[in-house]
């Protein structure tokens, strides 16, 4: 990595970060709230690519682990990644990897509008919610104990929320690229 | 803004070194899923809760700062309740708050700098695989931290500027310029960064 790329990967997870300290949506009756934050793996894989925004996630729970609160509602600490939604902390690692992944594919500088926002929200979609999901649901099953189609269904109260979040992490990007690309399918 | 979850103490658990700790967690997590007489369970709780309080962070700040996510498993084993026997769901219930304090007893008694010199050396290998220098990722967790007051002030700024133009303050309408504008610092910095020889060669 560049000098350049290990600092724009470190400045996304400040921004990551400060997305953390936006007070968050509660969802009724469940425990995790909608926060800015899980945008942040749609941001980072659309904005700054597969390898940077995977290196921005991975610093983030790198702080996480060493004990600072960089986690929506001021959580951090070893026991968040060892509890039963530790499975989407490390998701988001391999979440942004693969939006970032797509992004690169689907999306370049030239493309009309509409093309570029397709390819940000399919990749926003698969990367942001499919893999995170995929990561979050099996551990949150075996660490609660809690039958995994159970969980499951109960994940598909998130889902109107994160498509809310792909849509905005799509303008967003598009926003980015239209201003000052970053998008290199070399990263 | 970041204050660290460490908690000052000259506790059993503060004078260990970090790396015993770290494998003590791991091994005490992995080993609780294969108890699941109640009892031990309940005994494991009672030493890791006795252990978090010992660290001297006081009862009301401790439950307080894992007050997300004692709600989260206390959601969990209701939702346990409802599916699986009372036996199986106190079983779940006991073992991960056993694992919860145990860990936050580790955070709260080991200082940032023992932590990542622990993550130093485990970055050894991969930087023999020519993966990552172990120097980069201290300079990557040094920018990230000095950048997340200047970012939440930029945040604040733009929040300003659009409340004075009379736009509605609104999340999705400021990501953008709140990207652009702080990833456009990155050159400079990087520039700063190489001029100054920071990474070697």
């Amino acid at each position: 990595m560049t000098t350049r790329d290990i600092v724009l990967s470190a400045l996304f997870t400040a921004i990551i970060i400060v997305l953390g300290f936006i007070p968050p949506v509660p969802v009724p009756l469940i425990p995790v709230p909608i926060t800015a934050q899980s945008m942040g793996v749609m941001l980072a894989g659309c904005i700054i690519g597969a390898k940077r925004g995977a290196a921005a996630y991975a610093l983030l729970v790198v702080l996480v682990a060493v004990g600072l609160p960089v986690l929506s509602g001021g959580r951090g600490g070893l026991n968040v990644l060892m509890g039963p939604t530790g499975g989407y902390i490390f998701g988001w690692i391999i979440g942004a990897f693969v939006t970032g992944m797509l992004a690169e594919k689907l999306v370049r500088e030239g493309q009309s509008a509409a093309k570029q926002m397709t390819g940000f929200f399919i990749a926003s979609i698969v990367g942001g919610i499919g893999v995170v999901y995929l990561c979050g649901m099996p551990w949150l099953s075996v660490v609660a104990g809690t039958p995994f189609d159970k969980v499951a269904l109960g994940s598909l109260a998130f889902i109107p929320g994160d498509l809310v979040k792909a849509a905005i992490a799509t303008l967003a990007a598009r926003a980015v690229i239209v201003g000052y690309p970053l998008l290199p399918a070399r990263a | 803004m970041l204050t660290s979850l460490h908690v000052e103490g000259t506790s059993l658990l503060h004078r260990l070194p970090v790396k015993p700790k770290l494998l003590g967690l791991m091994i005490f997590g992995l080993g609780l899923y294969f108890v699941s007489a109640p009892l031990v369970l309940g005994a494991a709780l009672a030493l890791t809760a006795l252990l978090y309080v010992s660290t001297g962070i006081g009862l009301w700040d401790g439950l307080k700062r894992l007050r997300p996510v004692l709600l989260t498993i206390a959601f969990l084993a209701a939702v346990n309740l409802l599916l699986l026997s009372p036996v199986e769901a106190l079983v779940t219930t006991l073992r991960l708050l056993a694992i919860l304090f145990l860990a936050a007893a580790v955070t709260a008694c080991t200082t940032i700098a023992d932590f990542m010199g622990a993550i130093t050396d485990l970055a050894r290998p991969l930087e023999r695989m020519g993966l990552l220098k172990a120097a980069d990722l201290g300079l990557a967790l040094g920018l990230v931290l000095r950048f997340v007051p200047e970012i939440a002030a930029r945040y604040e700024a733009l929040k300003e500027a659009h409340a004075a133009r009379g736009v509605p303050v609104r999340l999705p309408r400021m990501l953008g310029p709140l990207i652009i504008s702080t990833l456009k610092d990155a050159d400079r910095i990087a520039e700063a960064i190489d001029a100054r020889g920071i990474r070697g060669h």
